[in-house]
């Protein structure tokens, strides 16, 4: 196998083991977003539409730095989603195509669109619209694997596991009675796999079409690689026999075997260990060599721009926009409850690529990706799904997977405190109030103790009560009330609390809110007033659950 | 369930309940009282309250199939009296092996998440030195099988934990706490634990009513409640008020257990009659236990 398959197989190894343990508990030596934080697209655009330094993904300045010694290795080697197309097109690309289509100079015309698509990301990035979620490569990888190939490889498993368990029967295999694979669910996976799909099926057209003429990270890499350091050479043993051309995967020879577009060239090696004549190696060029211009055409770059700019402040003044924090109309009509420690919506959307981590490490399954509910621009951003699943109170693991800081990162104490809504109680539809039954499960549910059941007078059983200023927003509640459809007891975004910086605890001190259920040992069940049929013969009315003798 | 396991089954448990009750009911066979009531740590209460009922060899034969259901469905410490001490499970299980069982579950369906409801109750570490012995959350709708309740008034049908139901010997071990809808959470409705939908209790049926049906169709050889702390208000998740009784009560019958635990305990800071929680008083109007505890022998040892 060639040295740069080796490589490839070996780093996508990688990228399906960090997003396997992508999970609790997290693997202390490695991010597990590693992956992500090498996107130079990513670094870019998130910090040109968030307005600001963000560490985690800077790591993409430095491979656009390497692409200045080495090209765009990245596309060849690193990039699992390059990986993937290379592994599809096996399938999808038509040889005799390849050939033909590599020839001639429409290929190179067509590799354009990649630095206007760039342009134009990049613009709408200036406005504080990051489409970065939409054709990144690592954040479209990533997601799909995660939303897409994640659970349908669970119940594969699960498949499995029904129809091996009459071994369970047999001696020796007695663990397999007890083998469970719990299963995910995400909403939006037939999208993502509707684009992840037309992707790979765009190698029908060409080998690695997505990597030559859409990618913007390519394109933003293919800029630092127009003349790299090491590159492919062709001495004068060349016959001119055209091998190369038909067969690189880019397209990057022109009609010239001698003659490279560099910024197509991915580094994979192939032409030089194809080269009958042994003339092809990439080193540093020892003599000047016939370059290929990269004439992208003042129009088509200001249309681009222009288009950019349009399709941001499409996403500006569309009515689910997040934008626009000084207006009190958007922020108040939000119904999204954001992962804990998710900075405020407006910069929440600018810095979230929809990478899908935070959903995978998401032990609750609870985050789930938004379709449109927070405006074009937040696309696959993740929200809780309180119905589905609870926010657990000892879980801070979306905050450590969050490349760019769209979840903030918080100690386990810290993210107790990070209030994401308020729980309260649609009494027309509580089985409690509505119809006196006995019914409790919110408040045995509630982490943080925020509900309690006091006797009314009207019901002969207790009813729940939420402490707004107890209730953390987890969602418990809403998932396990036993109401069908609409749940009785729903957390809405009201008193969640948002901060850019500074403690989550303090905050919550001076605003009177407790997140620990030990703090409220003190308080007791005092009923109140009760009418004379509810009162035992001391005149004491019953506590919850007991019936006169 | 099938028709000859039922038939097994309430033979069996008229065995464990009727005959026990005919020697307390004549007085003169006092060597095994009906229920026991014993004081002391959590280990030697429970040893205590076994022994006294005529030991664990009582219920479990050599090469049984054991499941003990403790109380473990909150991520709770031991001392939030929400969950069943661990120390009380783990000398159950040490008797259930050394009485020769081949195999002991601890299960339940626990409401929070698994794995942290295992570790916060201590249940996994107290259990985890002795043989062929395992302690399970188990959640998933392939661990349980459908049954009949054929004496249910409300519940007609259930899906009940396989293991549950293929056990020889089922052993309920609750924690002694108030529940803001059942009035008590004992050892009849701990049993809600070894069941699928639970939900369904809240909304469709009544629950006292549904508990009871549940007991006459999953009913628990032996009950030993523990009450070595009780939870008196804000149960059953609690945090409330937590009394140290440092008692453990067993019995054949899983009312009477039920019905000494109600009577011994405070709850919310008064004393209540066994009859003033539903579904002990209804369990014990349909027969498939006795509340008058005042007409049985109930032995009170000190370990």
């Amino acid at each position: 196998m060639r040295f740069q398959r080796i490589v490839q197989l070996v780093l996508f190894g990688c990228f399906i083991f960090l997003l396997w343990r992508a999970t609790y508990p997290l693997p202390g030596w490695v991010p597990v977003d590693l992956f992500v934080r090498l996107d130079p697209f990513v670094s870019v655009s998130t910090m040109i539409a968030a307005r600001t330094w963000i560490g985690a993904p800077a790591w993409g300045f430095a491979v656009l730095g390497v692409s200045l010694v080495v090209g765009r290795f990245f596309c060849g080697y690193v990039c699992p989603l390059g990986s993937t197309i290379d592994f599809s097109d096996r399938f999808i690309c038509r040889p005799a195509g390849r050939a033909f289509r590599n020839a001639g100079p429409s290929q190179l015309k067509s590799c354009r669109w990649k630095y206007l698509v760039l342009v134009a990301l990049l613009c709408a990035a200036v406005l504080g619209v990051s489409y970065t979620f939409l054709l990144s490569p690592l954040a479209l990888v990533t997601r799909s694997y995660v939303l897409v190939v994640y659970p349908v490889l669970l119940q594969l498993g699960r498949l499995g596991l029904a129809l091996t368990d009459a071994l369970s029967a047999l001696p020796g295999f007695g663990w397999l009675r007890y083998a469970q694979i719990d299963q995910v669910h995400f909403g939006t996976a037939f999208l993502s796999m509707l684009l992840f799909l037309g992707i790979l099926l765009l190698g029908r057209i060409q080998s690695r079409f997505w990597c030559r003429t859409i990618c913007p990270a390519g394109a933003l890499m293919a800029l630092f690689s127009r003349r790299p350091l090491l590159r492919r050479n062709v001495d004068a043993k060349c016959t001119q026999c055209g091998l190369c051309i038909r067969k690189c995967p880019m397209g990057a020879i022109k009609e010239d075997p001698t003659v490279t577009a560099h910024g197509e060239c991915i580094v994979c090696l192939k032409c030089r260990d194809l080269c009958p004549e042994g003339a092809i190696d990439f080193s540093r060029p020892s003599k000047p060599e016939k370059s290929v211009s990269l004439d992208l055409g003042r129009r088509r770059v200001l249309a681009a721009g222009a288009s950019g700019i349009a399709a941001g402040l499409l996403a500006i003044v569309e009515l689910d926009s997040v934008h626009g924090e000084s207006s009190i109309r958007i922020d108040r009509r939000s119904t999204l409850i954001r992962p804990p420690g998710a900075v405020p919506e407006e910069e929440f959307v600018r810095r979230c690529i929809g990478c899908g981590e935070c959903m995978k490490v998401c032990p609750t399954n609870t985050l789930q990706p938004v379709l449109l509910e927070a405006g074009v621009d937040g696309l696959w951003s993740p929200k809780t799904h309180a119905r589905y699943a609870g926010c657990e109170q000892g879980c801070n693991l979306c905050g450590q997977v969050c490349p760019t800081g769209a979840i903030r990162f918080l100690s386990l104490e810290e993210k107790k405190y990070a209030k994401i809504g308020s729980a309260y109680i649609d009494r027309s539809r509580c089985i409690a109030w509505e119809e006196d039954r006995k019914c409790l499960i919110c408040d045995e549910i509630c982490p943080y103790d925020a509900i309690v059941m006091r006797g009314v007078r009207a019901n002969t059983n207790s009813v729940p009560y939420v402490n707004e200023s107890r209730c953390n927003g987890c969602g418990y509640c809403e998932q396990k009330c036993p109401v069908l459809g609409n749940a009785a007891i729903r957390v809405s975004p009201h008193g969640e609390v948002r901060l850019s910086s500074g403690s989550y605890q303090s905050h919550a001190r001076t605003y009177g809110l407790v997140f620990h259920a030990e703090e409220g040992m003190k308080e007791e069940f005092v009923p109140d007033e009760m009418p004379e049929e509810k009162q035992d013969k001391g005149g004491r009315s019953l506590p919850p659950g007991f019936i006169i003798d | 369930m099938k028709r000859r396991d039922f038939l097994r089954n309430s033979a069996l448990m008229a065995a464990a309940t009727v005959v026990p009750s005919a020697w307390a009911d004549d007085g003169s066979m006092g060597t095994t009282p009906y229920a026991v009531l014993a004081q002391g740590s959590p280990s030697a209460a429970v040893k205590a309250a076994v022994d006294g009922l005529g030991g664990m060899s009582r219920f479990v034969k050599k090469g049984d199939k054991v499941v003990v259901k403790p109380n473990m469905s909150f991520s709770n410490p031991p001392s939030w009296a929400t969950t069943t001490h661990p120390e009380v499970v783990k000398e159950l299980v040490a008797q259930c092996v050394s009485s020769g069982a081949s195999r002991v579950l601890v299960l339940d369906n626990p409401l929070k998440d698994v794995e942290l409801c295992l570790e916060k109750s201590g249940l996994a570490r107290a259990c985890e030195l002795f043989p062929d012995t395992s302690v399970l959350g188990l959640q998933d709708r392939k661990f349980f099988r459908e049954i009949k309740v054929p004496e249910g008034v409300d519940l007609k049908s259930t899906r009940v934990m396989k293991d549950v139901l293929e056990a020889d010997v089922l052993i309920s071990a609750p924690v002694a706490k108030c529940h803001s809808s059942a009035g008590v959470s004992l050892s009849m409705k701990n049993l809600m634990g070894v069941i699928y939908d639970r939900a369904v209790f809240h909304w469709r049926y009544d629950l006292h009513t549904a508990i009871v049906d549940l007991c006459s169709a999953v009913r628990p050889h032996l009950s030993v409640v523990d009450a070595t702390r009780l939870l008196s208000t804000r149960g059953p998740g609690g945090p409330g008020k937590v009394i140290e009784l440092n008692t453990v009560i067993a019995s054949a019958d899983f009312v009477t257990a039920d019905a000494l635990t109600v009577s011994l305990g405070e709850w919310y800071g008064r004393k209540f009659e066994p009859g003033q929680v539903k579904h002990i008083r209804q369990a014990h109007e349909r027969g498939l236990g006795r509340m008058d505890i005042g007409n049985l022998d109930v032995k009170k040892v000190s370990a």
